[in-house]
């Protein structure tokens, strides 16, 4: 790795590592008394191993200038194989606290392995580490290969990839350390909020660079969903983060913003965190691999502009369906529940445009299990758009919110379509990447697909009952007009669907791990020296450059 | 429509700008009228701030992750009313920094729980729920009760507060720790302060039942016991919605 | 690149453009999308004029329904008040004696007390009002306070060691922990309150529960009176029966009469109202074992 950076980057690298160095010596000092100084230790660790690997390569030759005329791919295969890791330590953290609600006593008096502390590494786990991870992978992946451009340099998008990782591991462990602004998702404290920001800005800038170099005068939809959830993610964060913190030794910090401020503005972010970062993303990387694997044309362009401005503009309305019959003032409300039902229509565009294009490619689908997962995936992304849509209208949220419900929704979007986009897009850039001709096992990839499948609608179907049974039994009444059921009946009658949850959640999880073997097979077996075309390789600043106008 | 777009989507800034554009007005909308419109968050004169102890508790309740189980928003339902008492309103997170409106109902709504239940059912409760609650899947927090609370830093916590808008005194801010303190221990020479800064009402107790010991338990028993009564607004009529 | 082709599938011509091998086609937008996004406009557009919508400046539309969650949930409880009024106006009016023998009546109090029990009482006296170690079983014949329904009632009203300026308060001494007796002599007093509820135990020789007889007459007897059998007058719990509040173990026994006790039962005056505490007592009368 280090031996594909000049000089001069590993100069640069080497001082980013110092300057890292610094900080990290600084937190561990001024936070001695305080989780912060146990992060700043962690930062230092990082340092010390980044510039241990940097010095170690420091004397290597220069990569050579042949190195321009193809893409730079290793921090894709990177991020995919950290994606691959962080799914399976969360989806096993998930499974956990799936079980910790069947049995309760699984905590063993250790703090850290209580259930508060372990959910988020849960959802950031997946979110973050698998989600992030992915999305960063293949975005490097798509923007060369749709702008036919190698990235501007090679330092930018390690710095991306590893300094995001590091973002993902302080959020992980700060939880375990009781270390969170409670926000959900965006629960990391401020100083890991900052770093973000540094990353982030980072990240959108070599987007930038690279689409400057395109050598198609246009840009391709893929791109504009990345380009989508990188800017609004990025306001998202900074807005919803606000924080003063206590003093520059501690982790802790208070929000800007209070009360009904603060709701509005973290339901805000924390829908739209759904909208750029698990679905405008992976719409993104649905809009490269899926044409791509079944071979087929988008079936329209049309389609692709009305649904992107629907989703960019729809979903940023919509994050007050999470806070109906509140203390957040109705109008609000009204405006939430309204655009909610508008913005079905932009999304069941974007997964129709994605079924229609595998027209004429059904055999495909048949036969090949990496493009049955993108197939299933934008069947889930529809039917868990419509089901927030239904959720998000005033008297239907009345009984879903606070419920399980909620937690199907989640899943049948985050296992059925996040999921299955993503391992669909894995299995397809993996043996593209390493320059195999397949993935090791074509079964093992089968198996994965049928355990995906099946684990979702077990999870799916568990969570909708519990949560439709739970919301009715908060309201139930009985014939003289009084509550029919206590809390605690509520509860009881939950058991065995957290059975069957957790149970389905195991088989998804399984998957996952068969699927992270089923890689690791794949970059072991010999490379193929498949042949080479054109197509494969960027064009060179001699080639064909942006055509003005047309 | 198509024609804009086929030139907009050859240039990169363009595009950009469409996007900030585009999503910047739905938040714009729904957000910044908050600040603007009084009726938003109700008056609520009588309303105090939260002691010292009572933050650190809250504090606790936010690092163990009790909001992803339980709400703070009792909804204008009539199940959620005759369930958990009077609808929450907007002035009772006014100080809430961040708010704990939560997501999710493993658990019950605590939005009214304050005097409630007894301290030493909250210690029995906490320390293992199966022990009072046999049907609970409520992990138990047994260290709590091990645990001395950090009291050396509570003065910054109270500094940071006032800096985001809950108005503390100076003299609140400097005798922070001592008030903690004080709280927990009703014989101590601390106490006093406590109620003359706090206000009589505020509940001076041992209240994991060690007076000598100022533990973590305390401090989130001590929060437990205020939620919902930093203010009454919430149980008299409320002049609901402008006319 | 920059050239229209046909999709032979489809038919449908393509933009002209190309990525990686990746093309699109330039198939007109459906009609139909267009009419659901009318359509879903349109029932925006009708939600908006109707409720409240649009914040301006320092107030917002109102809508013409003048719609108002707050309002709108409190006449939805006064309503459901009023509807229930047949049955909750016989509760306040008729005594407890009348009700209990009116069973359309106690049946509605059974359904009712079960849920109002289960979300109040049931944290510390359980589900099925058997109590927990600290919380005493609300099922049996033997009341702290007296187990009449206006007993009960008083005690749900006002707590016990509670708050409440009337709360009814009780106190178990601490006869080790302040010195009043001597480390042998609770052990003494221990084997006469074991063998009261136990008499067959048979770690308890004679000698000693008969010292523990002449110590439990000058020390206890004033509160849980001669015969033990307790007192509902200061809340002494009667030692005879097989019920216990904190455990009728010796190891149990001792400790109470070492470090005395004093249970609190918050009071529910300003949480229930007086018609709730009213069911609530009828409902524990109900579940009380006929014959411990
Ligand atoms: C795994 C989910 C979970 C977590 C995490 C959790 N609770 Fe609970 N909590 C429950 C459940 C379920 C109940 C209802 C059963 C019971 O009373 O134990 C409950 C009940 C309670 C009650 C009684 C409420 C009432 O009105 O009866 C209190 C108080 C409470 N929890 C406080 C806390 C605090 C404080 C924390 C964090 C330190 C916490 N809980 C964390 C699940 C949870
Ligand atoms: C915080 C815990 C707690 C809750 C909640 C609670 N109780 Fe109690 N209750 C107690 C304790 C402790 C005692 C015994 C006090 C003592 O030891 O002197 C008690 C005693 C009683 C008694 C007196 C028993 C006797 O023998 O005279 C009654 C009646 C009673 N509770 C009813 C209720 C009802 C009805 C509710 C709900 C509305 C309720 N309790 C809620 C803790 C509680
Ligand atoms: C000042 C009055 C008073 C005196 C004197 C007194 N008790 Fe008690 N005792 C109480 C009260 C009140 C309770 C109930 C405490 C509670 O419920 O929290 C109680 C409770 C008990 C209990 C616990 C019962 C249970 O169900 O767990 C035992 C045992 C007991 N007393 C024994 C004694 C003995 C032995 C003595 C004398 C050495 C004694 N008491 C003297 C008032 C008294
Ligand atoms: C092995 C598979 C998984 C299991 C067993 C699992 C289990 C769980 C559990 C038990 C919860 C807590 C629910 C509650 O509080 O009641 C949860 C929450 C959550 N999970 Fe998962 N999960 C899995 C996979 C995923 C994946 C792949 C994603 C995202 C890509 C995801 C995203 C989330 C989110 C966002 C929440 C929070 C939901 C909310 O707050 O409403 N999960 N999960
Ligand atoms: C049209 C699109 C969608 C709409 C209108 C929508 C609407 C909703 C609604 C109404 C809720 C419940 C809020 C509550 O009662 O608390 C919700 C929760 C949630 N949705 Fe969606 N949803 C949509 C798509 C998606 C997709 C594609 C995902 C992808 C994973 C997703 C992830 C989530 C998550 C994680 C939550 C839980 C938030 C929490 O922690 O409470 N949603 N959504
Ligand atoms: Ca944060
Ligand atoms: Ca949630
Ligand atoms: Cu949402």
């Amino acid at each position: 790795m280090i031996a594909q950076l000049t000089k001069n980057e590993r100069q640069v690298a080497l001082l980013i590592l110092l300057a890292l160095a610094v900080v990290g010596i600084a937190m561990a000092a001024g936070g001695r008394h305080d989780p912060f100084g146990a992060h700043g230790a962690l930062v230092l660790l990082a340092a010390i191993v980044g510039s241990f690997a940097v010095i170690s390569g420091y004397y290597a030759p220069e990569p050579p200038e042949s190195r321009l005329d193809s893409y730079y791919d290793d921090p894709s295969k990177a991020g995919i194989i950290l994606a691959m890791i962080w799914a399976v330590i969360a989806m096993f953290v998930g499974d956990w606290v799936a079980w910790l609600l069947v049995n309760p006593n699984l905590t063993f008096d250790a703090g850290w392995a209580s259930f508060g502390r372990l959910r988020p590494v849960h959802t950031s786990g997946v979110i973050f580490g698998f989600g992030g991870n992915a999305l960063i992978a293949t975005s490097y992946y798509v923007m060369q290969r749709t702008s036919r451009a190698r990235m501007p340099d090679q330092l930018t998008p390690w710095f991306v990839l590893l300094g995001y990782n590091l973002f993902c591991v302080i959020a992980a462990t700060g939880y375990l350390m009781g270390v969170t602004q409670s926000k959900e998702y965006a629960e990391p404290e401020w100083y890991a909020d900052i770093w973000l920001v540094i990353v982030w800005v980072a990240y959108f800038v070599l987007y930038l660079r690279t689409l400057a170099r395109r050598k198609e005068p246009h840009i391709y939809v893929a791109n504009w969903y990345y380009l989508a959830f990188i800017l609004v993610v990025a306001m998202l964060h900074i807005v919803n983060n606000l924080a003063v913190p206590i003093s520059w030794g501690s982790a802790k910090s208070y929000s800007l913003f209070s009360g009904v401020q603060d709701a509005m503005t973290e339901w805000w972010y924390g829908h739209n965190a759904v909208a750029f970062f698990l679905t405008s993303g992976f719409l993104g990387m649905l809009y490269y691999y899926m044409p791509k694997r079944a071979g087929r044309p988008i079936y329209s362009y049309r389609m692709s502009i009305i649904s992107f401005w629907g989703i960019t503009f729809f979903y940023m309305w919509a994050g007050s369906h999470h806070l109906h019959y509140t203390a957040l003032p109705q109008w609000v409300q009204s405006l939430g529940m309204t655009f909610s039902v508008m913005l079905l229509i932009p999304s069941w565009v974007s997964a129709g445009n994605a079924l229609m294009t595998l027209n004429g490619a059904w055999h495909k689908v048949r036969d090949d299990a990496v493009l049955r997962f993108m197939m299933v995936a934008a069947v889930f992304y529809g039917l868990t758009t419509f089901e927030g849509s239904f959720m998000a209208i005033r008297p239907v949220n009345s009984l879903s919110h606070y419920t399980d419900w909620t937690v199907g929704h989640v899943h049948a979007g985050a296992l059925g379509w996040v999921a299955m986009i993503t391992f669909g897009a894995i299995y397809a850039s993996v043996p593209w990447l390493w320059k195999r001709e397949a993935m090791y096992s074509a079964r093992l990839v089968e198996a994965h697909f049928w355990l995906a499948v099946g684990g979702t609608v077990i999870y799916v179907f568990a969570m909708w009952n519990s949560g439709i049974i739970q919301g009715l039994m908060w309201r139930t009444y009985n014939e003289s007009g009084t509550l029919a059921y206590s809390f605690v009946d509520s509860l009881v009658a939950m058991h065995p669907y957290y059975i069957a949850r957790a149970v389905g959640g195991l088989f998804f999880l399984l998957g996952a791990v068969i699927g992270l073997y089923n890689i690791w097979m794949t970059i072991r077996t010999a490379p193929q020296a498949a042949p080479e075309t054109a197509a494969d390789r960027p064009v060179l600043a001699g080639g064909a450059v942006l055509q003005a106008g047309e | 429509m198509f024609g804009f777009h086929y030139r907009l989507e050859r240039k990169t800034i363009g595009l950009v700008l469409a996007i900030i554009g585009v999503a910047s007005i739905g938040g714009i909308v729904e957000i910044a009228p908050l600040f603007t419109i009084h009726q938003t968050v109700e008056d609520a004169p009588d309303m105090r701030v939260y002691t010292p102890l009572e933050l650190a508790g809250r504090n606790i309740y936010i690092r163990e992750g009790c909001y992803a189980c339980h709400s703070q928003m009792i909804r204008t339902l009539r199940d959620e009313v005759e369930r958990y008492g009077p609808y929450s309103l907007a002035v009772e997170s006014k100080y809430d920094h961040p708010m704990l409106w939560g997501s999710k109902r493993t658990g019950p709504d605590l939005a009214r729980l304050g005097n409630k239940y007894s301290d030493e059912w909250h210690v029995a409760h906490l320390n293992n729920p199966r022990d009072v609650v046999p049907e609970s899947i409520m992990p138990a927090y047994a260290w709590l009760s091990r645990t001395e609370l950090r009291t050396d830093d509570l003065s910054d916590h109270l500094k940071a507060q006032r800096t985001v808008g809950v108005p503390y005194t100076d003299d609140m801010i400097v005798n922070a720790a001592a008030d903690a303190y004080g709280q927990a221990a009703p014989d101590s020479p601390q106490a006093e302060g406590v109620v003359k800064r706090y206000g009589k009402a505020t509940a001076v107790r041992a209240f994991d039942s060690r007076p000598g010991e100022l533990t973590e338990m305390d401090a989130l028993v001590a929060y437990l016991q205020i939620l919902g009564r930093l203010t009454d607004a919430a149980h008299k009529p409320v002049a609901s919605a402008e006319k | 690149m920059g050239k229209e082709e046909r999709d032979p599938h489809t038919g449908y011509l393509t933009t002209g453009h190309e990525w990686n091998g990746i093309i699109e086609l330039n198939t007109p937008v459906p009609r139909i999308i267009y009419f659901f996004l009318g359509a879903a406009f349109l029932f925006s557009l009708v939600y908006w004029v109707l409720m409240p919508t649009w914040p301006i400046g320092t107030t917002y539309t109102k809508g013409l329904l003048g719609s108002d969650q707050r309002a709108y949930v409190d006449n939805t409880i006064k309503q459901a008040a009023l509807e229930r009024a047949d049955w909750t106006a016989q509760i306040e009016k008729e005594s407890y004696a009348d009700i209990q023998k009116n069973p359309a009546l106690m049946n509605v109090v059974r359904e009712t007390g079960r849920t109002l029990f289960g979300d109040n009482c049931a944290a510390c006296h359980g589900r099925d009002a058997h109590g927990a170690k600290g919380f005493p079983n609300l099922t049996t014949q033997s009341w702290l306070w007296g187990g009449t329904p206006e007993a009960i009632a008083e005690t749900i009203r006002v707590g016990i060691n509670s708050a409440h300026p009337e709360t009814r308060s009780s106190q178990m001494l601490a006869f080790g922990k302040d010195g009043m007796l001597p480390s042998a002599d609770i052990d003494k007093v221990v084997a006469f309150v074991r063998s009261l509820s136990n008499p067959a135990a048979k770690d308890l020789p004679a000698d000693k529960v008969a010292a523990g007889k002449m110590l439990f007459a000058t020390n206890c007897a004033s509160c849980h009176g001669e015969d033990a059998k307790g007192n509902p007058e200061v809340g002494a719990p009667n030692l005879t029966d097989p019920y216990w509040i904190y455990g009728g173990d010796a190891q149990s026994i001792e400790t109470t009469v070492w470090g005395g006790r004093q249970g609190h039962m918050p009071t529910w005056e300003s949480r229930l109202s007086t018609l709730d505490r009213k069911i609530l007592a009828l409902y524990l009368v109900d579940l009380r074992k006929p014959n411990p």
